[in-house]
């Protein structure tokens, strides 16, 4: 349950312990719409990695095909204010709106000020939006490890449209891009400079540029900058321009216009088969990376493994040398079997 | 005299000696955080030039006070803050004080009131009365006034957001009571720059506050000439949590910020400038207040002059009331705080205040019962008539320490000037959460200080009485104060002209939305009875509202 | 590292705008390896446990200074309890007098702390009770 110490780093392997984690009465609260059972499940999501493949099992057949849009950009630029302008257009549309906010972990104190649900005041008192904060644990300042998973639990909930908004800082752009649909970069005027830093891949995957407190000085200059790099990488790879919009979300200026575009947006990504098209690759990453992780605990649960890497690192510091004899030693010494389905064991030596 | 060898010498051989006799292990920092020497000698004054930099009292920079005579020719006022749950009730508490000998009335209001609202407000619920006066209609304010003579004692109102229809019941008092606009003193807070960075009252966005002040400012300039219009406050901003110098330079460009916007908006400097006030915190640190005062009046007349070019030598004067620091007083042994607030009052009258409140002992727990505010303000009297500190004009001035620290300060000041000016003034400031963060992470370090004991209070992380038990009578406002507030103004209304009042705030919003002074349809307001909610409402619908962008 | 983050909402109910106590307590919760849910000024008891059922907060912390606290700790607890959270852990901070506490006592909220209480005991107070209530 929710208040079980967990390591966050090496769940357990999905093959081992098939238990519950989950009580039946919450999944019924859950179905029958109870904000606090979600609530509870986020949390078990967050805290509890081992419980994920029992949840995924119960919510993935409930999805109900819920676009998930990542909002995303350099901090200060009013990612939250954008998100909580999105999403009350959103509610006036007839949808039901979750906002997954992150905010990252302090690295030295594991604890995290979770400010961005403040800045979403207008939306607090909306029937017909569920925000949840999370902190990004172990997502190197960027995705926390559990969104993907908060957002399918928003999904099977009953929640069509999911806003992720994220730090937005070095590797954090990248990650939103597996875990959402559709892509906002929000910018604001005067970070000519940081578009030359942003990783390559955002700009390219970023579905609509928002350029954010358009009333600042430094509009022109940053609208200029942009056209020019995506202009560039455009017709290096054959696509067409991404859309540049301009707002003052602080204002409500130009929010409309917006939301109007990620409205086109979705409904392209839908009929042209790109929504169906992410949720099968994350569907792979998903099969691999467990499967990857079944095998390293396997291996690392093998006596002496972890303690046998660790002296053999410490060795080659001190004899300056490669590991890759030791890598190549050990992989061939691992053997590994498919036995029939449901018999038990997978073996390794 | 002695040669430079021998000077050497003895400074050497105090040197030495100091380091021999080893140190106590403790903090030396100010309260503030800022580092101390041991001792300040004529030679950190060798390079200065006292006729430019201190001069005389009443004489350009001020460094020395805004007056000629001060304390010989006239003592500050002595003016308690006060209110507290109806205006019958703070109306015999300004009697009590009157008749204790203060000099100058305070208004405290409630919470729902410095946010414009009506105690019958969803929001307002529980807290009427609660941490000053409520105050709905003008009928609040005659009886808030009853039997004082406004005409000859002045009255500081502390309100921000809704000062002006504050003021325009006010004003509407006076008239009913044939009291002349141009015989009335006092102050009004007013000063909504602050609200963005510390105290958090607003109603609506920068923009439209500002207009309403300046609005005030033109309409006094012409009808009400002896009130001061804004009083720039950096006590909140210190009470929020900020250091000595942060205080002074936040305060110091909120004031800048008004002129600018005054003259932006036409008037002429000379014409406001005079009536803008000030008000700072004397917290602890004795040496730092007084230098914090001194360093203020020397900026403020430099700045006035020679950058903004007032021709008025009234312009060039930062005069400026002080309360004791309320962030120092603790609920544990609370007798304590009577030498505390001692301490502050002493180094605000030594760093030349126009006026002083000084804060009651209980005031960590409640607000003010009768006993605990009569010793506050028969602190003032003693500092005045037994002290001697009234005798001798900055009678600090010359003291090694005190001057450097006035210089210090400046230059620090001077440093966080040209940091605003970089962010684009003081609204981009804001708007960036300048101010608060440097505040913010300024609170952080001194509880942390006093975490780990490197900053004490006395009775709280040392010297600690275990299992103490209060044993001071406090001041409860009664939970029927709230139902008979909410009856009083029911029959105001239910009195009033009611086609009068919407045809009033229908005239207002035409002004509002014109550009037009606002004070005078205000003032019509006022005299119809509108309630404080429904002009803050009407207002509004024209300005829209405020929220907070918040940062940590 | 912390391996269980307690989540904690510190709000400010009602009208008062004094916040240097509750961003100071935040952030040393914070610096304890909290996670903590800044709900700011001007809340209403409803949006506060809105915010802690979405945010399944294991502790709802309340800051009041303007002498307002019963009606609002009242309510807060009485919303609690309604949406399912009786369990979890309610505390607060500010001006509340002695016999006030004893009341607050009454009405499940154990301890509140006020002006001169160490950081260090309120971070105390919350991480040793945090999940104390909650049943497992």
């Amino acid at each position: 349950m929710v208040s079980d110490v967990v390591r966050t780093k090496a769940p357990s392997s999905p093959a081992k312990k098939r238990g519950h984690f989950v009580q039946p009465e919450l999944w019924t609260d859950f179905f029958r719409g109870e904000r606090l059972a979600c609530a509870r499940l986020l949390t078990a999501v967050e805290n509890s990695p081992e419980s994920i493949p029992e949840i995924l099992d119960k919510i993935i057949p409930r999805l109900k095909g819920a676009v998930r849009i990542g909002v995303t950009g350099p901090p200060g630029v009013g990612k939250s204010t954008v998100t909580a302008g999105l999403a009350r257009r959103a509610v006036q549309a007839g949808h039901s709106v979750g906002v997954l906010a992150v905010d990252p972990t302090s690295p030295f104190s594991g604890g995290a000020f979770l400010g961005d649900r403040v800045r979403m005041q207008s939306l607090s008192d909306d029937h017909h939006v569920f925000i949840r904060s999370l902190a990004s644990r172990d997502g190197h300042g960027g995705l926390s490890p559990s969104t993907p998973y908060a957002a399918d639990l928003f999904d099977a909930f009953g929640l069509d449209r999911i806003f992720i908004e994220t730090v937005g800082v070095g590797q954090a752009e990248l990650d939103v891009l597996s875990c959402a649909d559709l892509v906002i970069l929000v910018l604001q005027p005067g970070t000519g400079d940081v578009i030359q830093a942003l990783k390559a891949g955002i700009l390219e995957a970023a579905d609509l540029f928002l350029i954010n407190k358009a009333d600042l000085q430094g509009t022109e200059a940053l609208l200029d900058s942009l056209r020019f790099l995506l202009d560039v990488s455009a017709s290096q790879k054959r696509r067409s321009l991404p859309p540049v919009l301009e707002a003052s979300a602080l204002q409500d200026k130009g929010m409309d216009e917006t939301a109007a575009e990620v409205e086109r947006l979705i409904q392209r990504l839908v009929h042209s088969g790109r929504y169906r098209e992410k949720r099968r690759s994350r569907l792979e990453r998903e099969i691999r990376s467990a499967i990857e992780q079944d095998l390293w605990d396997k291996f690392s649960a093998l006596a002496g493994a972890d303690e046998a890497i660790r002296t053999v690192s410490e060795e080659l510091l001190n004899s300056l040398g490669s590991p890759y004899p030791f890598i190549r030693e050990t992989c061939s010494r691992i053997r590994v079997e498919l036995t029939d389905e449901r018999a038990g064991r997978e073996e390794k030596e | 005299m002695k040669g430079p060898a021998v000077k050497k010498k003895n400074k050497a051989s105090w040197e030495k000696n100091f380091e021999e006799s080893g140190l106590r292990d403790a903090d030396f920092s100010t309260i503030s955080g800022r580092p101390t020497r041991p001792l300040y000698t004529w030679e950190d004054l060798a390079n200065g030039d006292p006729q430019a930099e201190l001069g005389y009292p009443g004489e350009y920079p001020y460094t020395r006070g805004v007056h000629p005579s001060m304390y010989r020719g006239k003592l500050w006022t002595m003016r308690q803050f006060a209110g507290m749950g109806t205006a019958i009730q703070t109306n015999q508490r300004y009697k009590f004080l009157l008749e204790k000998g203060q000099t100058g009335l305070s208004v405290a209001f409630d919470n729902p009131t410095l946010y414009g609202r009506d105690s019958d407000h969803p929001l307002s619920a529980g807290e009427v009365g609660k941490t000053g006066v409520a105050v709905d209609t003008l009928a609040d304010m005659e009886r808030l006034f009853d039997d004082i003579p406004l005409d000859r004692v002045s009255t500081s109102m502390t309100i921000n957001a809704p000062a002006a229809w504050i003021f325009a019941m006010f004003l509407a008092n006076a008239e009913n009571r044939s009291i002349a606009f141009a015989d009335l003193r006092g102050t009004l807070q007013n000063d909504i720059l602050k609200e963005y960075i510390a105290q958090k009252e607003w109603i609506f966005p920068p923009e439209p506050h500002l207009r309403l002040i300046t609005d005030l400012m033109a309409f006094c300039a012409d009808q009400v000439p002896q009130w001061n219009t804004i009083s720039v406050s950096g006590y909140h901003i210190r009470e929020a949590g900020s250091t000595a110098a942060q205080e002074l330079a936040f305060t110091l460009a909120d004031g800048f910020a008004y002129v600018e916007h005054a003259i932006a908006a036409g008037m002429d400097i000379d014409d406001f400038a005079p009536r803008l006030s000030f008000f700072f915190n004397a917290h602890l640190d004795f040496f730092e207040e007084i230098a914090k005062m001194r360093a203020a009046r020397r900026i403020w007349a430099r700045e006035m002059k020679d950058k903004y070019k007032a021709k008025n030598p009234r312009s060039w004067l930062c005069r400026f009331h002080v309360q004791t620091a309320g962030c120092s007083l603790t609920a544990q042994q609370p007798e304590l705080n009577i030498v505390r607030t001692a301490l502050e009052a002493m180094a605000g009258v030594l760093g030349g205040c126009q006026s002083l409140h000084t804060n009651s002992m209980d005031e960590a727990l409640a607000l003010p019962s009768e006993k605990a505010v009569e010793i506050a303000l028969r602190t003032q009297q003693v500092i005045a008539f037994e002290s001697g500190a009234a005798n001798v004009i900055d009678p600090l001035g010359g003291s090694y320490y005190i001057e450097q620290m006035t210089n210090d300060l400046e230059e620090e000041a001077r440093r966080y000037f040209k940091k605003i000016d970089d962010l684009g003034g003081v609204v981009k400031a804001i708007e960036q959460g300048f101010f608060q963060r440097e505040i913010t992470r300024a609170a952080y370090e001194y509880q942390m200080a006093l975490s780990r004991r490197k900053k004490f209070q006395v009775g709280v992380n040392e010297f600690i009485n275990p299992g103490e038990k209060l044993e001071i009578p406090l001041l409860e406002i009664d939970e029927s104060v709230e139902q008979d507030q909410l009856d009083f103004t029911g029959r105001v209304k239910a009195g009033r002209d009611n086609g009068a009042v919407r045809d009033g705030l229908g005239a207002l919003k035409a002004a509002a939305a014109s550009g037009r002074n606002l004070m005078p349809p205000l003032l019509e307001c006022a005299r119809r009875y509108t309630t404080l909610g429904e002009i803050s409402e009407a207002l509004t619908t024209v300005f829209g509202e405020y929220r907070e962008q918040p940062f940590y | 590292m912390a391996d269980r983050r307690i989540k904690v909402i510190i709000a400010k109910p009602g009208l008062d705008g004094h916040d240097r106590g509750a961003k100071v307590v935040a952030r040393a919760l914070v610096e304890a390896g909290m996670e903590v849910v800044y709900l700011g000024l001007q809340q209403t008891p409803e949006s506060i446990v809105r915010a802690a059922v979405e945010e399944d907060a294991d502790v709802v912390g309340l800051s009041i200074l303007s002498g307002a606290h019963m009606p609002h700790f009242r309510k807060v607890r009485e919303l609690m309890v309604e949406s399912g959270l009786g369990d979890r852990l309610l505390t607060g901070g500010g001006i509340i007098p002695t016999r006030d506490q004893e009341k607050l006592k009454e009405l499940g909220i154990e301890k509140v702390f006020g002006p001169g209480d160490d950081l260090q005991e309120i971070v105390d107070y919350i991480r040793n009770n945090a999940g104390r209530l909650r049943a497992e």
